[in-house]
């Protein structure tokens, strides 16, 4: 299953590691030849073989590989199982004369996957596992070895110890034995391999995407009838995702005109849903949002619902005293958030979410209200923080008796603030590790000096001069946040 | 509504209590109005009328087409308050109707701790209508309503208490700096009772919450009561009883 990535006369390896030492997990047919095997650690086949190629190991994408593959023989038969890591096991019933025979089938198999592979007939699926990873084509089940019974290296060897070279041996002697001496595991995967006992593939079953479709014979001109059926397309829907226990976070809704217009509208929730009244009331304000009407022109022939996104949503016990419990609260609070984010759209449904860094205005961040929230730290310890912060920050001038330190008086948005009390500086130097060239000095950007100030009236601001003395000869000052 | 206060609260003689600030209760509508300076001072007056332990969000309404500063609530700063700022929703609306139409549908919905919303200068949205609408909605859920008007003329509304919130001189700290938030409220109108009591509020930090300063003499315009009692604790925490407090105090009438 290994893709190759090297030319194919260059040995390669895939390697993983495993405790302490990388060692091989699969090798190329150059690399075998080589003299490299699995399990070999990677400094032997590289004392071995110094041309050695290697990438490391993705069991996850080999999965993926071995799904797509199995999604793809699909078209030899509806019954494909995955055998992981790396087989595939094709129940072909009934289907080998459609292509010709079992062998131009096999041939055409084998053509699609565009691997080196091996494969094999037998009469049921443990057989044939069996001789396609330890035998070969057309081979008897009994002269295979043992070791296709995937045995722990104990077992094999006790086996091997005994005499007992093929599975032929092992049928001839009393099973009872075998299990007292190697487990039932050993006895059932003989008796699998042999045909004794039934051993059913489970075959992948394609998940038929959640929708449902309407088609109407006299196109429906009338909006409030094609919501009427909207609504019995979303309650089908229901039963569809019920009966999987699953809810619907996106729905998408096609209209189509009979002079060949598409309408599309979507619809998202911040939680799986699968009430249809609920997901109705979002469509009725993405419906009156739009900013060009639903024009039925003369007609809509037919409606399609389709449920893209789902998410695992288990039935729910109604609550007794139906009203005040968290869970309806809870409920009630993302219905809301859903309906304003379909209203107004869902980047002005915002929460407040925390970054790690002392820039004050990038230490948050709005984040859409329907993802998750995120824990705040707690004040203890931390400098006081202004209640509102300006966005961006507003130009102010100023007087300062001495050049360090916080102002006597600042004008603001044309009023002049006479400064009684004043606190500070804190001061917050710029993020230089995120700027180019900012570990050369003069090059880290410009430190802030901020002031917690309160004027006459009892205004409390939080002031800043934007770089020290030394960094440029005029800073400017700014205001940053009112405090309550 | 004296469910939660301390017990020097509870002590203090009837006519204290009736001199108490009001509570900023639920299922009603509450204007707050200040001037752009003090709109700080205006949002933490709303905010700390929330119950700080609950955990149900609290939904701040804006349209950011209509304010006059452009500012957003700070998440360590409502940490200062007491406020979880998980637990704040930032909707903006395009326009005033928008911000009423949310606002609306936020009060309708049992499960916010409190709808805020946060309107400007001129908003001739917000009239007798549409303010008995809000009225009407946060009495079914029973989930305060507060309108924060900034830089406004007082109009007609259906409002329960008309508010006006400026930022006080804080008793300064060591070493000459600003002291904890502190607030002047006057309650201009009230539905249903006296109205025009003064207050000067300053933050505890020990308590978490707004309490009436000690050493300055509110002025009493209401006039039922010449002497302000020393020493008395006036708490805003029984606001924060929110419902339950409501239902205590009918109890206890």
């Amino acid at each position: 299953m290994s893709p190759p990535a090297a030319p194919p006369e260059t040995p390669f390896a895939l390697v993983v590691r495993a405790g302490n030492a990388l060692r091989l997990s699969a090798v190329g047919a150059p690399a075998v030849r080589a003299g490299l095997g699995v399990g070999m650690t990677l400094a032997d086949a590289r004392a071995r073989c110094p041309t050695l190629q290697t990438l490391p190991h993705d069991p996850a994408a080999d999965a993926g590989l071995l799904e797509r593959l199995a999604a793809h023989m699909q078209r030899f038969t509806p019954m494909v199982a995955t055998d992981p890591p790396d087989g595939l096991i094709l129940d072909i019933t009934g289907c080998a004369h459609l292509f010709g025979g079992e062998a131009v089938l096999a041939a055409q198999a084998v053509a699609d996957a565009g691997l080196t592979t091996r494969h094999a007939f037998a009469a049921h699926a443990a057989a044939a596992r069996a001789l396609a990873r330890h035998g070969r084509a057309g081979g008897d089940v009994r002269d295979l070895p043992v070791t296709a019974l995937d045995l722990s290296a104990d077992a094999l060897s006790g086996l091997r110890r005994a005499g007992l070279a093929t599975l032929g041996d092992l049928a001839r002697r009393p099973m009872a034995g075998l299990a007292a001496r190697f487990g039932a595991d050993a006895v059932q995967r003989l008796r699998a391999i042999l045909g004794e006992v039934t051993n059913p593939i489970a075959a992948r079953q394609p998940v038929a995407a959640i929708g449902a479709r309407a088609r109407f014979a006299e196109p429906l001109a009338h909006t409030d009838a094609v919501l009427d059926v909207l609504e019995d397309l979303l309650v089908q829907t229901a039963r569809q995702m019920e009966a999987r226990a699953i809810g619907g976070r996106r729905f998408v809704v096609t209209l189509e005109r009979s002079d060949g217009a598409r309408r599309r509208l979507v619809v998202e929730t911040g939680l799986p849903v699968r009430d249809a009244a609920v997901v109705m009331r979002l469509l009725r304000e993405r419906i009156d949002s739009l900013s060009d009407p639903l024009d039925p022109g003369f007609g809509f022939d037919s409606l399609t619902l389709a449920v893209p996104r789902t998410q695992p949503l288990g039935a729910r016990q109604i609550a007794l005293d139906s009203g005040h419990g968290a869970s309806v609260g809870d409920d009630s609070v993302a219905a809301l958030i859903d309906r304003l984010a379909t209203r107004l759209g869902p980047a002005n449904i915002c929460q407040l979410r925390p970054r790690d860094t002392h820039i004050p205005e990038s230490a948050q961040q709005l984040v859409p209200a329907t993802s998750a929230a995120s824990p705040w730290p707690t004040a203890a310890g931390r400098p006081l923080r202004p209640l509102l912060l300006l966005d961006p920050p507003a130009a102010v001038t100023t007087i300062t008796s001495f050049p360090d330190g916080p102002p006597q008086r600042f004008r603001w948005r044309g009023q002049v603030h006479v400064v009684c009390h004043a606190e500070g500086p804190e001061r917050i130097a710029p993020e230089w590790w995120r700027r180019r060239d900012g570990h050369i000095p003069g090059q880290h950007g410009l430190t802030r000096d901020y002031y917690r100030v309160e004027d006459a009236e009892g205004r409390r601001f939080w002031l800043f001069r934007h770089g020290l003395y030394e960094e440029r000869s005029d800073p400017l000052w700014y205001i940053h946040g009112l405090f309550a | 509504m004296f469910q939660h206060a301390p017990s020097a609260v509870a002590r203090l003689p009837l006519a204290a209590r009736a001199e108490a600030l009001p509570a900023l209760g639920g299922g009603q509508l509450h204007e707050i109005h200040a001037a752009a300076d003090d709109w700080a001072a205006a949002l933490a007056f709303a905010f700390a009328a929330i119950d700080a332990a609950g955990r149900r969000p609290v939904m701040l309404v804006h349209a950011a087409r209509q304010a006059v500063l452009s500012m957003q609530p700070y998440g360590e700063g409502l940490i200062g308050l007491g406020l979880d700022p998980a637990r704040l929703v930032l909707v903006e609306a395009r326009d005033g109707t928008g911000m009423l139409r949310a606002g609306l549908e936020g009060a309708r919905c049992p499960g916010l701790a409190a709808v805020v919303l946060a309107s400007w200068r001129r908003f001739p949205e917000y009239a007798l209508t549409a303010s008995r609408r809000l009225v009407l909605a946060a009495e079914r859920s029973r989930v305060p309503v507060i309108m924060l008007r900034g830089d406004a003329e007082p109009r007609p509304s259906a409002a329960h208490q008309r508010w006006l919130v400026r930022s006080a001189r804080a008793s300064p700290r060591e070493a000459n700096a600003p002291g904890l938030p502190a607030l002047d409220v006057e309650l201009q109108r009230r539905r249903g009772g006296a109205s025009g009591g003064r207050w000067r509020l300053e933050w505890n930090d020990q308590d978490g919450c707004y309490r009436e300063a000690r050493n300055t003499t509110a002025t009493q315009s209401a006039g039922i009561h010449d002497t302000p009692l020393s020493g008395a604790v006036v708490h805003l925490s029984a606001v924060r009883a929110g419902l339950a407090g409501d239902v205590a105090a009918s109890r206890a009438a």
